[in-house]
């Protein structure tokens, strides 16, 4: 136990003393945390928040045209700016300009165009025998029209937004339309009088539900994913330091020289291994502490963690187990500082980036969404992410979990078998 | 009476991979307890392999060898225990104090903190070392750290200490600090074996001397009895030179 203590204390000593060792361990995911949330914020209200800058012009003043204006004001994806009297080319000189990036012009005589429509095809329903059911209105003649101007950088997936939109109110507009067209006719030719429906717009009720184990709604935002995000990518950063270490005990000697005093070496990389192993720890506890309490002082929501204490426990300790024996394994690769810190950095940054680290695996391609599945980080940011968004339990992240650990008994295996490599 | 061998090595062989010659080549060694003994051979010879393998750094090929009645290969950490080891490197943390760096090696033998105090401060008095003793190893000069090499080495007081070129690249203060010192453990019992390739050094220092070659022990005998079979030799060089040539090694 003194050994081990001994180990310790030497670890402890040798890292305080490297500063940059540790501002590369706290300071730099502490800043990277920061500026990622917040530069992702944006990207994340976009996707989940942000209001669509939409020009209107008005020409119907009859229920299509209001219905349209009323329904569109209502819903939270749009921001709508309704003009009058303003000439065509200046209105979509104004979308060219990206002040807006959706340009609707609801035509003059829309509802009356609609409504001679819904006629018409009515008329088709009876026999001729029963003769002209309307009156029609010539100036009145030919479809509805709205017109919709897109900047050309609007993602797709907005334009079905608003074309979505457009249509599930138009739908509504016709059938209260057809409605009273009927309810006209039963009066008109049975004498008998319906009453006004209250509404047409919730006949089909949609249920919107989150897939996760809890009560609570927590919504995916940019602190959610780059608080866990970033951390990971922290705790794997212990490579550089930890397999630095490895070498220079190595080159030194001191490698050897432990070699010659009994049990000492399997005590010394036992010690070294859990002095990064709680250095990591102390890395995931500084990181959440920071998404709980920093974050929202910058505007931010804070970082909601789930109701599963020891799930989180559990999948922090296996992605701090991961990071730290990979960082063996390369201390024991690697021939050179040189070679672990380049290789080290590098594999790690690309481990984060096809991870979804740097960008979420749900906005990657399928073929990245697959490369992600190799990269421990994204076991490891999954896990957080059914813990901290979908409330799942540890049966549920046993899977992960057993990625991470069965990805550190590959590196220790590894580590075991180059560690013999000079003493042969 | 013979007297007692503490260490023997019974045919020992190595060979490295990817090399054409053996390293050691049935090498057989003894050396009597109380022995200073001069292990010398020109580069590549396999003073090295030889003492890495008694420290049970390396594993041999075959051979044994049987350290103070025990036998390395079935129990090196009894082997170990016995052991110091002060290597041709400078094998310390460079980021820890002189302290530092002997409370640590202290515990890693099983020594008590207010033992390894105690040896501590008498050795970094010995070697001049206390006014520094809190002081990185990486702000020392060469010869401070060889000092500190060696005091780490022995802070144990070992039955037997392995040396593999102590005085390489030292001022001759700390070499004369570093000599005498390893004569004054000798006398309280120290065994010790060294490497060298400072041959005025080892004639001075040693009370046995082997000197090997490509492997093989090609003469053995206390400095003065080499000389004295060396006739035409006026110094251990010149013995060292006749026996193991002038040609220059890698």
């Amino acid at each position: 136990m003194n050994k081990l203590k001994a180990v310790i204390v030497k670890e402890i000593l040798i890292l305080s003393r490297d500063r940059a060792g540790m501002a590369m361990l706290f300071v730099m995911p502490v800043f990277l945390v920061l500026v990622m949330t917040l530069l992702q914020d944006s990207t994340f209200k976009q996707l989940d928040e942000k209001q669509l800058p939409v020009l209107i012009i008005n020409h119907d003043a009859d229920t299509f045209g209001l219905k349209i204006l009323e329904g569109l004001k209502s819903s939270k994806f749009f921001k709508i700016t309704e003009v009058e009297n303003i000439d065509k080319q200046d209105f979509v000189q104004k979308i060219e300009k990206g002040e807006y990036l959706i340009g609707i012009i609801i035509n003059e005589d829309a509802t009356r165009r609609i409504r001679q429509s819904i006629q018409l095809n009515i008329q088709q329903q009876f026999p001729e025998e029963v003769g002209q059911l309307f009156e029609y209105e010539d100036n009145a003649s030919g479809q509805a029209r709205v017109e919709i101007i897109f900047d050309p950088i609007l993602k797709s997936s907005y334009k079905q937004s608003i074309l979505g939109s457009l249509k599930h109110f138009s739908a509504m507009v016709e059938a209260r339309l057809m409605f009273e067209i009927y309810s006209g006719l039963f009066k008109d030719l049975l004498s008998i009088e319906l009453k006004p429906t209250s509404s047409f717009d919730d006949i089909v009720n949609f249920d919107e539900k989150y897939a996760s184990s809890g009560t609570n709604k927590i919504i995916p935002n940019s602190v959610q994913h780059n608080v866990p995000a970033w951390t990971i990518f922290a705790m794997f950063f212990i490579v550089i330091p930890l397999a630095s270490n490895i070498i220079k005990e190595r080159h030194s000697g001191v490698s050897a020289r432990l070699l010659t005093i009994a049990g000492s070496k399997l005590i010394s990389n036992l010690g070294k291994g859990m002095t990064y192993f709680v250095v990591g720890f102390i890395q995931a506890i500084l990181m959440l502490f920071i998404g709980l309490f920093i974050l929202p002082l910058f505007g931010l929501p804070s970082l909601q963690i789930g109701g599963n204490g020891l799930a989180l426990l559990v999948v922090t300790i296996a992605v701090v187990m991961a990071a730290t024996t990979y960082g063996i394994a390369i201390g024991n690769i690697a021939t050179t500082e040189q070679q672990s810190s380049i290789f080290g950095s590098i594999s790690v940054v690309i481990l984060a980036a096809i991870g979804g680290v740097w960008v979420p695996s749900f906005m990657m391609s399928d073929l990245m969404l697959n490369l992600s599945k190799i990269s421990p980080l994204n076991w490891g940011l999954n896990a957080y992410y059914d813990i901290f968004l979908r409330n799942s339990g540890l049966i549920d992240l046993l899977p992960n979990i057993a990625l991470l650990l069965g990805f550190s008994f590959v590196c220790l295996f590894v580590s075991f078998l180059y560690s013999k490599r000079g003493l042969n | 009476m013979e007297e007692k061998a503490i260490i023997v090595i019974q045919d020992l062989l190595k060979r490295y991979k990817n090399t054409a010659k053996n390293a050691l080549d049935s090498l057989n060694l003894k050396v009597k307890q109380g022995d200073i003994y001069g292990l010398l051979g020109p580069n590549g010879a396999g003073k090295t392999s030889t003492i890495s393998m008694l420290c049970g750094l390396l594993p041999p090929d075959s051979g044994e060898i049987i350290i103070n009645g025990t036998n390395l290969r079935s129990k090196p950490d009894k082997v170990k225990a016995m052991i110091g080891v002060v290597p041709q490197e400078i094998a310390l943390f460079e980021d820890l104090t002189a302290k530092e760096n002997l409370m640590f090696f202290g515990r890693m033998h099983g020594l008590k903190k207010d033992e390894i105090n105690r040896r501590g401060n008498d050795l970094l008095e010995k070697f001049s070392l206390t006014e520094k003793s809190n002081k990185r190893v990486k702000t020392f000069s060469g010869g401070m750290k060889r000092r500190l090499n060696l005091m780490v080495g022995i802070i144990h007081g070992p039955e037997i200490l392995f040396l593999d070129e102590p005085s390489v690249g030292i001022d001759v203060q700390s070499k004369n600090v570093i000599i005498e010192y390893l004569k004054e453990i000798n006398r309280s019992g120290t065994t010790i074996i060294y490497t060298s390739h400072l041959m005025e050094e080892a004639e001075k220092f040693c009370t046995e001397i082997s000197i090997i070659d490509f492997g093989r022990e090609i003469t053995k005998g206390k400095p003065s009895e080499l000389l004295e079979n060396n006739k035409d030799c006026e110094n251990l060089e010149d013995v060292f030179l006749k026996l193991t040539g002038r040609n220059v090694r890698e």
